[in-house]
């Protein structure tokens, strides 16, 4: 077993001297250090990494110490998992998140930050503009969890010049009180605006969805509408080799370390199962052709095959724009350290220190999102957000081809984002796709399809 | 005059309905407790009466005839006065049909759409102005902007608001309806100018949370406004979609979605940033957006008061250098001086050769890492193990050499554990500072050149 260092206090108490800029820059490098000590396997390092980080940092200090306070507790998270038994003792009295703290920290995502509200407008917009004329709509909602959206549509569609058409809205969440709570909103709301509506609310697992239970029925006009879904889609147990264990080995330091190592590569066994050359499996099917690209994921386009044949006039995709899907651990720490600083960034510039709610969606949203990312592996890294060019070429493999967004529905957001009074929100169109960014840095993009050769 | 004393002759096309929006025959529908659900327009109720008037019927100025003089007018209510004078016997006064079929009509027009019977208008007012509009002559004229109009209500109610709400772009281009305006200007290249020269100001400095310099950036768009002349947007462009009432379906289409997201519930304690009715709020942190607004709107030289502003927090900041770094901008920093090293040398292999406290060449091995590995974890793992895997080498490390070249070697060491004994090392401030200056993170510009 690994040699338990004695806890030492404030070794480090020059730590504490360091000023802001100093100090972040200092979070930055260990930060690196470690994730490469624990990419590597040479876990005491990354004990004394973690060490120094976390006299620094800290959820209630600035930026960079909340990010790295984040960012190491994951790591730790990481290294824990080496010893399962371990990971599990230390877990075993967790309280697991109730559904009303989910909802609250949902509910402040939407408030806090413009991006879902900018997002919305444009999905909505997206489905007025294509179903003109329609007198029955169907839209399903693959994460059916924020009734402002279609409580917004509603009201879109009921000011059509035309009249409203008899709309259906089906939702698809796990939890079923979720679901009801906004099954009830939107019929209250429909109600008070005289529109026929009705409410389907399917029980469940997306990854498990079978698409007879959406009842799409022959002659209405489907919308389907994905926010910040379907990249958990993408997680499967064809996972690349995590790179470099072997070489851990040679490590003078470590031949407890080996010891270790040999126990955890049995009970990680199942993840290591391609062990190839140069650490990943390139896959013939994957449509990417870029060595580093994410493993084949035939669930994904399983299911984007499966919606096709439902034969939507529209699809709209809302994603997270960042690659935190990379198959190494390296270039996932680097790429989400950039995109939560941006998001802490974000949070800095709008909301006091002081804030709970901030605190809230610093741990409760961001926190789980980054353990996600960099301590696990396999089907368990459900957050696997991607660029939106990848999925572009999802998209299109799976036959749906582009339908620009409106120029109407980019106005409302833009209008939107500017309205919030700080700079730092923008937004960029590139071929008909929208990016929703903080200063430079893409953060969110909304594309909207249809399927190719449809009538 | 009893209510009830209406009678409709068998022939008469007359209308009933006082309410030409609610097709429904009793007189007070709000009374109604069974709310019915509306149509869509041009779907009519099934069991309803079609009406096929002829176009000169419909066009019939006078459509209530009296059976018995068989005098025309206007309206049914003056022909049941008119037939008072009659001295009609009673039976014949009263309705003929107690129960009224509700009507339906069709345009005559055979290109219609609204010629199908399925797609008939349930309200006679209703399928005359659309004849008159769609198949008519525009025989009214507006004054102003001579916009042709065939029905006389659209007339008079285009003549209200014609001119009278004038939105002018600062290119130049003059618009009546706001929400073509608010489209222009979103995307207008010379607002777009404007703001790119303010943004690029801004965007040097780092702090974001500076209210001073957050406000005038965000009234300049504004302000240029106002310096355009147009006085009812003020300076808070939402503000205004909260604000203005809806005259048109298109533009409530706008607003309220917009209004929807902009001014959902706020939580207690947020310094939220966003939505119209909040923007007080922020206007609070700081006195001076208050200020500004009130020059805005009466100054024509904002611009220049501003751009005076900006440069001022500029040179204020610099000076004062305490204003807390983004995270973003750290990693930037970060990344630069992991990239700006040249020298190739190794760290393992120079230990002598690395200089003393010269900001640009003392973490050599800093350079060499960035230099020498481009992208493979391959070498930067290599190097962490030699880093790693050198702890029988305390001679190359000297301490408490302020600026010397072990300082970068023993910092290293300090962070890669390779001593086991661990003695407090009680590391001059300035020592670190220098560290922070000249660079910290290995190769970190290898892995962030892909992902900007």
């Amino acid at each position: 077993m690994m040699s338990l260092s004695p806890s030492l206090g404030s070794s480090y108490p020059w730590l504490k001297e360091l000023k802001s800029e100093e100090r972040g820059l200092y979070l930055i490098h260990l930060l690196l250090t470690c994730a490469n000590h624990v990419a590597t396997g040479s876990l005491e390092n990354a004990n004394i990494a973690l060490e120094q980080i976390s006299e620094l940092a800290s959820p209630d200090g600035d930026t960079m110490q909340r990010i790295a306070a984040y960012f190491t507790e994951a790591l730790a998270d990481r290294i824990l998992k080496t010893w399962p038994g371990l990971h599990k003792a230390i877990n075993s009295t967790r309280v697991v998140d109730l559904v009303s703290e989910q909802a609250l920290v949902r509910r402040l995502f939407f408030e806090v930050f413009p991006f879902l509200k900018a997002a919305f407008l444009l999905v909505n917009q997206a489905i007025i503009e294509a179903m003109e004329g329609e007198k029955v709509v169907h839209v399903i909602d693959l994460d059916a969890a924020e009734p402002m959206q279609w409580i917004a549509l509603i009201r879109g569609l009921s000011a059509r010049p035309e009249g409203p058409p008899h709309l259906r809205i089906t939702g698809i969440h796990v939890r079923k009180e979720v679901l009801d709570q906004m099954g009830h909103r939107l019929s209250e709301e429909a109600e008070k605006l005289d529109i026929p509506f009705q409410f389907n609310p399917v029980v469940g697992e997306l990854e498990d969805l079978d698409v007879e239970r959406l009842h799409v029925k022959t002659g209405e006009a489907v919308a389907i509408s994905s926010v910040l879904r379907l990249h958990s889609l993408l997680a499967s147990d064809d996972e690349p080799l995590r790179k470099k264990l072997p070489l851990a080995l040679k490590n003078s330091n470590g031949i407890h370390l080996q010891r270790a190592l040999q126990m955890s590569q049995n009970t990680l066994g199942e993840l290591l199962e391609k062990d190839t050359v140069n650490g990943y499996s390139p896959s013939p099917d994957s449509a990417s052709s870029s060595p580093l690209s994410s493993p084949v994921s035939p669930k994904v386009d399983t299911f984007l095959t499966a919606l096709r044949g439902l034969l939507p006039k529209l699809v709209v995709i809302t994603e997270q724009d960042s690659n935190h899907n990379g198959s190494t651990l390296m270039e996932r720490l680097l790429e989400s350290l950039h995109s939560y600083a941006a998001l802490f960034d974000c949070l800095e510039s709008t909301v006091s220190r002081a804030s709970s709610e901030r605190l809230k969606l610093e741990k409760m949203l961001f926190g789980n999102e980054i353990k996600n990312i960099i301590s696990c592996e396999g089907a368990e890294r459900k957050e696997r957000h991607e660029k939106l060019e990848k999925w572009i070429q999802r998209l299109d493999s799976a036959g749906f081809c582009n339908v620009p967004l409106s120029y109407y529905g980019m106005l409302q957001a833009k209008t939107l984002l500017q309205g919030y009074n700080c700079n730092g929100y923008k937004m960029k169109g590139e071929n008909g796709c929208v990016m929703i960014c903080w200063q430079d840095r893409p953060m969110f993009s909304v594309s909207a399809w249809r399927c190719r050769n449809s009538l | 005059m009893s209510g009830e004393a209406f009678s409709l002759p068998a022939a008469s096309i007359g209308g009933f309905i006082q309410d030409p929006s609610n097709a429904n025959p009793n007189p007070k529908p709000n009374a109604n407790p069974a709310k019915k659900k509306r149509n869509l327009p041009g779907t009519p109720d099934p069991d309803a009466e079609v009406i096929a008037l002829s176009p000169k019927t419909l066009m019939a100025t006078n459509r209530f005839i009296c059976e018995i003089c068989k005098k025309g007018f206007q309206r049914d209510q003056n022909l049941q006065l008119h037939r008072r004078g009659h001295n009609l016997p009673w039976k014949l006064r009263q309705r003929t049909n107690k129960e009224v079929r509700k009507k339906v009509y069709i345009c005559p027009e055979k290109t219609c759409v609204h010629h199908d019977p399925s797609r008939a208008l349930g309200d006679l007012t209703g399928i005359k102005k659309h004849f008159s509009r769609k198949h008519g002559e525009k025989k009214w004229k507006c004054e102003k902007c001579s916009k042709k109009y065939a029905v006389q209500s659209d007339w008079k109610a285009h003549s209200k608001t014609c001119g009278t709400r004038e939105y002018k772009c600062d290119c130049g281009t003059l618009f009546s309806r706001k929400d073509s305006f608010i489209t222009h200007r979103a995307f207008c290249d010379a607002l777009a100018e404007e703001s790119a020269r303010l943004t690029s100001v801004a965007a040097t400095s780092l702090n974001f949370r500076n209210d001073t310099v957050n406000l005038p950036h965000g009234f300049a768009g504004r302000g240029v406004q106002d310096v355009a002349g147009i006085p009812q947007f003020g300076s808070g462009f939402p503000q205004d979609f909260s604000g203005m009432p809806a005259p048109g379906l298109p533009e409530m289409v706008q607003m309220a979605p917009a209004n929807l997201f902009g001014s959902s519930s706020h939580f207690p304690g947020f310094e939220n940033g966003g939505a119209t009715s909040s923007n007080s709020n922020n206007l609070s942190l700081s006195q001076l957006p208050q200020g500004l607004k009130e020059e805005g709107r009466n100054e024509g030289n904002l611009m220049e008061s501003l751009s005076s502003l900006y440069s001022d927090n500029q040179n204020k900041q610099s000076k004062a250098n305490a204003s807390p770094m983004s995270a973003t901008a750290l990693l930037q920093k970060a990344a630069q001086m992991g990239s700006t090293r040249s020298n190739p040398s190794f760290f393992g292999n120079s230990f002598g050769v690395m200089s003393s406290s010269s900001s640009h060449t003392a973490p050599t091995f800093m350079a060499s890492s960035s230099a020498s590995m481009s992208a493979t974890s391959n070498n930067l793992d290599k190097l962490m193990l030699q880093t790693g895997g050198k702890p029988s080498e305390p001679s190359l490390l000297s301490m408490h050499h302020p600026g010397s070249n072990s300082f970068a070697q023993s910092l290293t060491r300090d962070f890669l554990g390779m001593s086991n004994d661990q003695s407090p090392r009680p590391f001059l401030p300035q020592e670190l500072a220098k560290y922070a200056a000249i660079g910290s993170t290995m190769g970190l510009s290898q892995f962030t050149s892909s992902n900007h």
